[in-house]
């Protein structure tokens, strides 16, 4: 059977290892589960799309909660409690409502009737007490267990209710009348006093089967009406069971048993179709009502989802799910609304406020039941308080019709509508809040900011990572709860939500070093409520639930107020400038979020960036920031991290993807990148975020970009092309800002030169794995990319050697171009600055010529292609004086062109593209090239000699203007040997094809 | 056994075989940013905080000693995998289980200076200790079973400690039963100088040489 685990996260403190009943519950559209726990006095209701999102953490007990019971239609949430209290809130806004009930002993189980009318609190008292949920009224004391009741269960059709408690005893009870109908004794385990388990019981989705543990490891399954054995399942369990829950439809059976595994009943085949072994004992599962998964909690407090349960071949679990389970959530207030009727008795309405969506009619048989039904449900009176059926009766199709379409929507509609959820906002580098749990409110590179609540007030500390640098800042209390912050070297900024009237949303900031005193300040907002925070070099700016973006400086001055078009998700800063995403419309039913950024320059009041953020299918945005170097920046839940760039019109880049890399069970939580490395906390699966204490360790991982599986087998190099050409056209585009703004380059140049040089190592070998590979045309189209001039010949070594001479020849032919379009350019440049129509001439006549040569395959003309090249060659070996190349005399430029000028008659083929391609190319962008060519053509020139040594009058030109280039020289030294080799070589191969 | 042989008789004392493990590379966390070390041993760094660097031991003891640096304990190093080792240890009496060449040298340069690096340090030593109490009990009744026919002895996973301490002896050792077991050599004590040099070389040196 199964191996895997199920991984199960804590969901309360557990005390010390006692084990302690838990509950936990879906509610109907399976967007958010609620635990509670017997030792813990808090509910939290989690996000079941949101696991590792804080929960909603609701504290009024004031001892632990040992039952939770939700109304049918979700809007009502009911929690009973060691502390001997009822109470209900509001669901899932997790509003207090009412204490509904007190006890005078401890409550151990809670049920809403199928309608949500009645609820039925049971526990070491006495009775099990019937409450009416809208007025709090008792309506009925049912008597008559001997031991502490641990379980009671509605019939789904309402007419029973049935109830076991510690010494095995199961009654059934007659709703309407109160009596015992069937009193069956000794039929469950005797569990005697140990509370960290309960008898239960439970009633099949369609109310024919009463299902009870039985006393032999077993789940027996009893008769609705006459309360006889049906059968039982026996299996493996071999130890007594202690919960059950039925799947939607009733096809299938979870039930957990004290042997701490969990078997899954094919209720027909009367089989067990699946286990899983847990290390605790399961006290509660909940079936998923949407889907085909099965949420557990065990005595420890540690619960889990364990999905995809059924296997695929089989039905699903929310299959047919029997109609009248349906019908019966809430039935009555859907019939009110259907009949217009604005009745008083409605006080129940906003218990069933949103309950469109789930309500279908009510049955005939039931409408019969409840009409003579007694006084004890409220389902009752409503009846009574429908008009005379005559509006019903009048136009039966209609409402009938009506109802049809709504049910056969329901599903859908209903799906689609609680699926899609729009992301709430968040604080890049926060953990969520956990009760006396110390966790971070930012996290970043250059330190932390954590807080922990202990009793109601939290304590903050700001940590830096660079302990020497970074200023010492003391802890501080903080009075106001705050749970946003953000960090940088100059100061942090907190804001709190908005709390009920009393707590307005407050925003500080405390600078780190201020020559004033008590230059920290704070500002409130009425009713406005603070959503995401960011700070920059003067800045500090929060973006508010009024979709209000307020900037002030760093002393508190409201600098600006600026109005966005959605609601926040996130902001970060970095220096001038302030990044915003914001929420574009609504997500799509897929469960895409549709988010928009915006990058603001504060100082600037300049938006220069905006556009849509892309999000990997189905995920939502975990973090967004910029890189070291200013980079935007954003990480998905699916592992995608995307980095902004230039290119094609402001795109997005995927730089990594968790899939990829990832190995099992690590998720890796982002806490910043920088050119080639990204900053992040590896933790272990399931925890999605790390940990306060022991302090989280940085992992840099290498940045891949997520590229098909190629036939090359290269994968490692590829990505590395990719990354390489990307930083470089990085370096290039702030290298031409750098001129644009008129200041010096050269150390940039220098970068690019070295990224220039690593680039073309990495492309090198690309070349090397295509040609093992067999991929000759990609090897040229590498070739093609390569920027240095050596490189080229290196390759057309590399590719000599591996024999390859065909290849070899289209390499030469390529460089035979390059060479010329170098030439050519460097000749045409200072005339091109005079008279732009004078660079055009000469320039297509000599690519003709080229082009010829390159597209050529037959011998002659590839040896009329050599010719030239090796006279060139020649010349470049003979002269020893190389190093001194200065004396550029004017008729030295000559030799290649009137070469070139030769071979051209031969040759017809026109193809003036590259020409015009050359023309349209901007002047910035032609400097730029220029320069980077001069660097090239200074390394390649020497040895060269004088045959295209027309560019020394441009070089000699060039070194008035620009002081030195340092990597000129030096690259030059290092190639002249292996340049000369690679020489001799051709010189040697060319002799012996001649 | 490792009372018995006399430290004066060991080839290094304990100090310099720590000296020796100090060469073992460990990770650490800095909390400063520093440049990369360039030391004739090698580049060290760079330093970036909260990033894992992995340098020598001396050099993370310093760090260690300034306040600029934790230590990340080895794997080895903790509880679950030190318990396992014991427990292997005491089930196979004839076998060294394999830990660190410097295995005791290494732990007793974190106890002294990195203890709070070390998660459940107590517990971390206890077993420990208990471990190379167990391995020098074995080496102890190995050597026991040393006879007149052995010219060999052969120690897999020895640590640097336990060779240290116990080579004198089992040199020595071997070099008598060698002695008394050959009657050439009794009888022509003259001889016994020109002969000794190549026979103990190939007896216990292949399998207690030092790394």
């Amino acid at each position: 059977m199964k191996v895997k685990s199920l991984k199960l996260r804590e969901a309360h403190k557990s005390s010390n290892g006692v084990p302690s009943f838990c509950s936990i519950l879906w509610d109907s559209g399976a967007d958010h589960i609620v635990t509670s726990s017997s030792s813990d006095m808090s509910i939290s209701i989690h996000d079941s799309l949101l696991l590792s999102a804080p929960p909603k953490i609701l504290r009024h007990h004031r001892d632990g909660v040992a039952a939770l019971a939700l109304s049918p239609n979700c809007t009502c949430l009911a929690s009973g409690s060691i502390d001997r209290s009822v109470k209900l809130y509001k669901f899932p806004s997790g509003e207090f409502e009412t204490n509904i009930t007190r006890f005078t002993l401890p409550i151990r189980t809670l049920a809403f009737s199928k309608t949500g009318s009645m609820l039925a609190a049971a526990g070491d008292d006495e009775g099990i007490k019937l409450i009416n949920t809208i007025d709090g009224t008792i309506a009925r004391v049912l008597k008559g267990h001997k031991g502490h009741v641990t379980s009671v269960a509605f019939d789904p059709n309402n007419e029973y209710l049935a109830s076991v408690d510690s010494k095995g005893t199961v009654i059934y009870w007659e709703l309407h009348s109160g009596d015992v109908l069937h009193n069956l004794k000794g039929v469950a385990p005797d569990i005697g006093s140990d509370m960290s388990l309960m008898n239960v019981l439970s009633w099949s989705p369609d109310g024919e089967i009463l299902s009870v543990p039985g006393i032999k490891n077993d789940v027996v399954m009893y008769d609705r009406d006459t309360a006889e054995k049906l059968f039982s399942l026996r299996g493996d369990h071999v130890q007594s069971v202690c919960y059950l829950s039925w799947s939607p439809n009733g096809k299938y059976l979870a039930t957990s048993g004290l042997d701490k595994q969990v078997l899954i009943w094919d209720i027909e085949r009367k089989q067990d179709i699946d286990r899983q072994k847990f290390d605790e004992k399961i006290c509660c599962m909940a079936w998923k009502p949407t889907g085909n998964a099965l949420a557990v909690i065990d005595v420890m407090c540690k619960y889990g989802i364990w999905e995809s349960i059924i296997p695929l071949s089989m039905k699903s679990p929310t299959e047919d799910v029997p109609s009248l389970q349906l019908k019966n959530s809430n039935g009555l207030l859907l019939f009110d609304e259907d009949e217009q009727e604005p009745s008083a008795s409605f006080s129940l309405s906003d218990l069933a406020e949103d309950s469109h969506g789930e309500s279908e009619p009510p049955s005939k048989k039931r409408l019969r039941k409840h009409s003579f039904s007694g006084d004890n449900s409220d389902d009752d009176i409503n009846e009574c308080s429908i008009p005379p059926g005559a509006k019903l009766c009048k136009n039966p199709s209609r409402v009938h019709k009506e109802r049809l379409d709504l049910r056969l929507e329901e599903p859908k509609s209903g799906m689609v509508y609680t699926r899609s959820k729009m992301q709430e906002a968040f604080q890049p580098g926060a953990t969520p809040m956990q009760p006396r749990t110390r966790c971070f409110l930012c996290y970043n590179l250059l330190g932390s900011i954590t807080t922990i609540e202990h009793d109601g007030n939290s304590h903050i500390e700001i940590d830096f990572h660079d302990t020497s640098q970074g200023p010492r800042v003391q802890p501080m209390s903080d009075y106001f709860g705050f749970t946003m912050a953000s960090l940088n070297e100059h100061g942090s900024v907190f804001a709190n939500p908005r709390k009920g009237e009393k707590h307005l949303s407050t925003l500080m900031y405390r600078p780190f070093r201020s020559w004033a005193n008590n230059s920290e300040w704070s500002m409130r907002f009425e009713e406005e409520e603070v959503k995401a925070v960011a700070l920059g070099t003067d800045w500090v700016a929060a973006v508010t639930s009024f979709n209000f973006l307020r900037i002030f400086t760093h002393g508190g001055l409201q600098r600006y107020v600026l109005f966005l078009d959605g609601p926040v998700v996130t902001a970060a800063g970095f220096r001038d400038e302030l990044a915003i995403v914001t929420h574009a419309s609504p997500s799509l039913p897929s469960n895409d979020q549709m988010l928009e950024f915006r990058v603001i320059n504060i100082s600037n009041r300049t938006q220069p960036l905006r556009g849509r953020l892309p999000l990997s299918p189905g995920s939502y945005l975990t973090w967004f920031g910029f890189s070291e170097e200013g980079q935007l920046c954003s990480y998905d839940s699916k592992g995608v991290l995307s980095v902004y760039t230039d290119q094609f019109g402001g795109s997005w880049l995927p730089l990594f993807s968790a899939s990829k890399v990832k190995k099992l069970e690590e998720n890796y939580w982002v806490v910043g990148l920088n050119d080639d490395k990204l900053f992040c906390i590896i933790c272990k699966s399931p925890d999605l975020y790390p940990k306060v204490t022991p302090k989280p360790v940085l992992t840099l991982l290498d940045l891949s970009i997520p590229l098909a599986c190629s036939d090359l087998g290269a994968d490692a190099l590829e990505n590395e092309f990719i990354l390489r050409s990307v930083h470089l056209s990085k370096i290039q585009k702030r290298i031409d800002e750098m001129i644009a703004a008129d200041l010096d380059t050269s150390a940039l140049d220098d970068e690019a030169f070295n990224t220039d040089a690593a680039l073309d190592r990495c492309i090198l070998r690309l070349v090397a794995s295509c040609c093992n590979a067999d991929k000759l045309v990609r090897a040229t189209e590498l070739v093609k990319l390569l920027s240095l001039e050596k490189s080229v010949r290196g390759a057309i070594k590399l590719v000599t050697a591996l024999k390859l001479p065909n290849l070899a020849e289209r390499l030469n032919g390529i460089l035979e171009e390059r060479l010329l379009n170098e030439t050519t350019k460097h000749s045409a440049i200072p005339i091109s600055n005079s008279n732009s129509d004078a660079f055009i001439q000469p320039d297509p006549a000599i690519k003709t010529s080229v082009s010829a040569e390159a597209a050529t395959n037959g011998t002659t003309t590839s040896t009329n292609s050599w010719t030239p090249m090796m006279a060139t060659l020649t010349e470049a070996v003979t002269p020893t004086e190389v190093k001194n190349p200065l004396p550029s005399s004017a008729h030295l430029t000559s030799p290649l062109f009137r070469k070139k000028d030769k071979l051209k008659e031969g040759s017809v083929v026109g193809k003036e593209k590259m020409g015009q391609s050359r023309t349209g190319i901007s002047e910035d962008a032609q400097q730029a090239d220029d320069r980077k060519e001069d660097a090239v053509v200074q390394s390649m020139a020497k040895p060269q000699g004088p045959c295209s040594s027309n560019p020394f009058d441009n070089l000699s030109r060039d070194r008035d203007t620009r002081p030195t280039n340092p990597f000129a020289k030096s690259s030059s030294n290092q190639e002249k040997s292996s340049l000369l080799d690679s020489i001799k070589k051709m010189k040697t191969d060319a002799a012996g094809r001649n | 056994m490792a009372g018995q042989s006399d430290p004066k008789l060991s080839i290094f004392s304990a100090a310099e075989m720590e000296f020796l493990a100090e060469d073992e590379m460990v990770e650490i966390v800095p909390n400063m940013r520093m440049e990369p070390l360039n030391l004739i041993s090698g580049d060290y760094g760079p330093f970036r905080p909260q990033i894992p660097a992995s340098v020598p031991y001396w050099l993370a003891v310093a760090l260690k000693k300034r306040g600029k640096c934790t230590i990340r304990p080895p794997e080895w190093m903790s509880v679950e995998t030190l318990t396992r080792i014991l427990e292997a240890e005491r089930d196979s009496p004839r076998e060294f289980q394999p830990l660190p060449f410097h295995y005791v040298e290494i732990s007793k340069l974190l106890f002294d200076h990195a203890r709070d690096d070390i998660p459940d340090i107590y517990m971390v030593r206890s077993l420990i200790e208990d471990i190379r109490d167990v391995r020098f009990h074995k080496v102890e009744t190995g050597l026991e079973t040393i006879s007149a026919r052995t010219h060999a002895v052969k120690l897999k996973n020895l640590s640097a400690m336990e060779v240290n301490i116990v080579r004198p002896f089992v040199v020595r050792t071997l070099q008598a039963f060698y002695k008394h077991d050959s009657p050439e050599m009794i009888q022509q004590p003259s001889v016994t100088s020109n002969r000794r040099l190549p026979a103990t070389d190939r007896g216990p040196r292949r399998d207690l040489r030092q790394r």
